[in-house]
């Protein structure tokens, strides 16, 4: 196992590196290159001043070294500074990180806490209503554009209600203290966190009565109820911690799913993300800020990768690594 | 009084045994999906929905783009059954002319990203080796791409237009066909029959395109059909974002973007309420379509 595991992660490496340049060559094929559309946009720059910034940012180095060189400096730290604020990258990415990661984390918790019982409370009753209901219901919330839903619920809640703030993560026309301000904050959070975890839910909740479902037509089931186990015994302990493995490996290729999912949340409630960050920087062209996300969600993604791999094999004993 | 009726219950079955014609895959196929009620329903309710977005609009006659003052902002009503928008602008017609974009993009993608995946994947299982191995691995490059920003990232930077951003969906979408395709001409390449090809002197190529191709595209009908509701879903994104068709051009998604302000400051629910209605019901319809084909096309399903 422990060998796997090494294995396993050292498999990532020439992935991300397969990565990341093809992440650095998309961006230098754009028409012009870097520079030139933002130049031509902004109408602003001189010549003169075009080539000063080409000299700074090293574009007229090969392709090669200039890879090299970007590459080199994600490792050590140093990943480079925005063409449009002069500031660093990664200071830029890490302001606007923790909010992502928060509505990433409330979706993953909230989609958790109502597939899991859900998903088991189906597969247990299959064909009963709540079964029937539920199963209809996910197979729905898996078509419903999560704009279109944000859209209906700032109608009904912002517009038509008043009980829900549209826009932002805060009031910022007063300042609560105390409860009050645990409030605004969570009346701030419920639609985008509501938005963004319905696809995932919705998808969870049928992984989890099909997994459950597989496991309760099995042997051991049958047995543990015909040695007289209670229901609820023979449901949690022997059939859900069978079942829980594919689940897992399913909810944690959701996490980066729900992480750039966020973009279109940041963008129907007005929330300063990392995703409004980077559509904000595709306008401007500004690369070096969107080469430091698409690091960050790349590496986001191959990580979940290893980790559903390393997971499976660890909660199935079933499977062996020679 | 038992015995009688279950000999001629069973008297019964062989005859309809025997008389049963030999079935093609497709006519049987056509048997199971049939009994798909969702997804004979499914497939009905896309019928119309295409007849309505192409013969729709010449059938009202309604200039999508035809600006009147005097009827702006209306809720649905016998006459703009679903709504005006703040030029006056009848949202129906509208409505049926942004669904032919929005279901063309979402055809064209998948069409691209299925001849894109049989390519890949069929090279990768006929010829096996270096060439099966650089080519898969390539497939887990896409993968693991952050494929929502980079799709994002290439309609902003190569400027939205119908061609962009059906390259930037395609983009994404061909490594599922690939992966199927690779696993069917490994599996069908080592088949008698393909030896018997090799045997009579039919060459690689033929043997690929003629012999091979035809049985591996099976379950790739299915992979397709799921992957017109996800084009549709990421054009739609992408054009509510402001990314995608610009106006006056309008798909689904164009039109939820352009309602925001309306549906959340002055309360116009019909704006919203209607594009994204149309972009939920296909997408639900799609998905249905292909969990019967699903069920009608699996060869491990036992005839019941």
């Amino acid at each position: 196992m422990g060998t796997y595991v090494i294995r396993r992660s050292l498999q990532a490496i020439p992935l991300l590196i397969g990565i990341s340049i093809v992440i650095f060559l998309m961006l230098q094929m754009t028409p012009g290159g870097p520079l030139a559309s933002s130049e031509a946009g902004g109408g602003r720059a001189t010549a003169e001043r075009t080539e000063r910034l080409r000299e700074e940012f090293g574009l007229d180095d090969p392709l090669p070294v200039q890879y090299v060189n970007w590459a080199g400096g994600i490792v050590t730290g140093d990943w480079g500074t925005s063409y449009n604020t002069g500031r660093p990258v990664l200071g830029t990415i890490l302001d606007r990180l923790p909010t992502t990661l928060l509505l990433t984390g409330l979706a993953f918790v909230i989609a958790l806490a109502i597939a899991l019982p859900v998903g088991i409370l189906a597969a247990t009753r299959q064909y009963s209503v709540f079964d029937y209901v539920s199963s209809g219901v996910s197979f729905v919330g898996v078509a419903i554009p999560s704009f279109w839903f944000g859209l209906m619920l700032l109608y009904l809640f912002s517009f038509r209600l008043g009980w829900l703030p549209s826009s932002g993560l805060e009031d910022l026309r007063m300042q609560h203290v105390g409860p009050a301000a645990l409030w605004d904050r969570a009346s701030h959070l419920i639609m985008p966190v509501a938005v963004l975890s319905l696809i995932a839910t919705a998808q969870l909740t049928r992984y989890v009565r099909g997994s459950m479902l597989e496991v309760l037509h099995e042997d051991y089931v049958r047995t543990a109820r015909g040695s007289g186990l209670p229901e609820r015994s023979v449901i949690v302990r022997h059939a859900f911690r069978n079942a829980a493995i594919p689940v897992v490996t399913i909810a944690v290729l959701m996490v980066p799913e729900l992480f750039l999912g966020a973009v279109i949340t940041e963008s129907i409630f007005a929330i300063s993300g990392m995703g409004r960050l980077f559509i904000e920087s595709a306008d401007l062209r500004d690369y070096p800020v969107l080469l430091g996300i698409l690091t960050i969600a790349a590496v986001l993604v191959v990580l979940a990768n290893l980790l559903a791999d390393l997971l499976y094999g660890l909660l199935d004993p079933r499977i062996s690594y020679g | 009084m038992a015995s009688p009726a279950l000999g001629a219950g069973a008297d019964a079955a062989t005859e309809i045994v025997l008389q049963t014609p030999a079935r093609s895959l497709w006519s049987d196929a056509w048997r199971q999906f049939r009994r798909h009620r969702l997804a004979l329903a499914g497939l009905g309710v896309l019928v119309l929905l295409t007849a309505a977005v192409v013969l729709g609009p010449l059938i009202l006659g309604t200039d999508p783009q035809a600006i009147d003052f005097g009827a702006k902002d209306e809720g649905p009503s016998l006459a703009h059954p679903a709504g005006t928008d703040e030029l006056g602008r009848d949202q129906l017609v509208r409505l049926l002319v942004g669904g032919r974009l929005t279901l063309a993009v979402a055809s064209a993608a998948v069409l691209v990203s299925i001849v894109v995946g049989v390519l890949v994947g069929a090279l990768a299982g006929y010829a096996g080796g270096f060439v099966d191995n650089a080519l898969m691995r390539l497939v887990d490059v896409f993968y693991s791409l952050p494929s929502l920003f980079i799709v994002i990232l290439l309609v902003t930077l190569l400027g939205a237009g119908f061609a962009t951003i059906v390259i930037a969906i395609a983009v994404f979408s061909w490594m599922n066909t690939a992966r199927l395709v690779r696993a069917s001409y490994l599996s069908l390449k080592e088949k008698e029959y393909i030896e018997a090809a090799r045997t009579i002197g039919v060459g690689d190529f033929r043997i690929a395109l003629r012999h091979i191709l035809p049985n591996a595209l099976t379950p790739v009908i299915v992979s397709a059909t799921l992957g017109i509701a996800t084009a549709i879903l990421i054009e739609s994104a992408l054009s509510f974002l402001g990314l995608g068709f610009q106006p006056p051009q309008a798909s689904w998604g164009a039109m939820l973007n352009q309602s925001q302000t309306a549906v959340i400051n002055q309360g116009h629910w019909w704006r919203g309420f209607f594009p994204g209605a149309m972009i939920f019901v296909t997408v639900l319809s799609v998905n249905y379509v292909g969990d019967g084909l699903r069920d009608a096309l699996d060869p491990r399903k036992e005839e019941r």
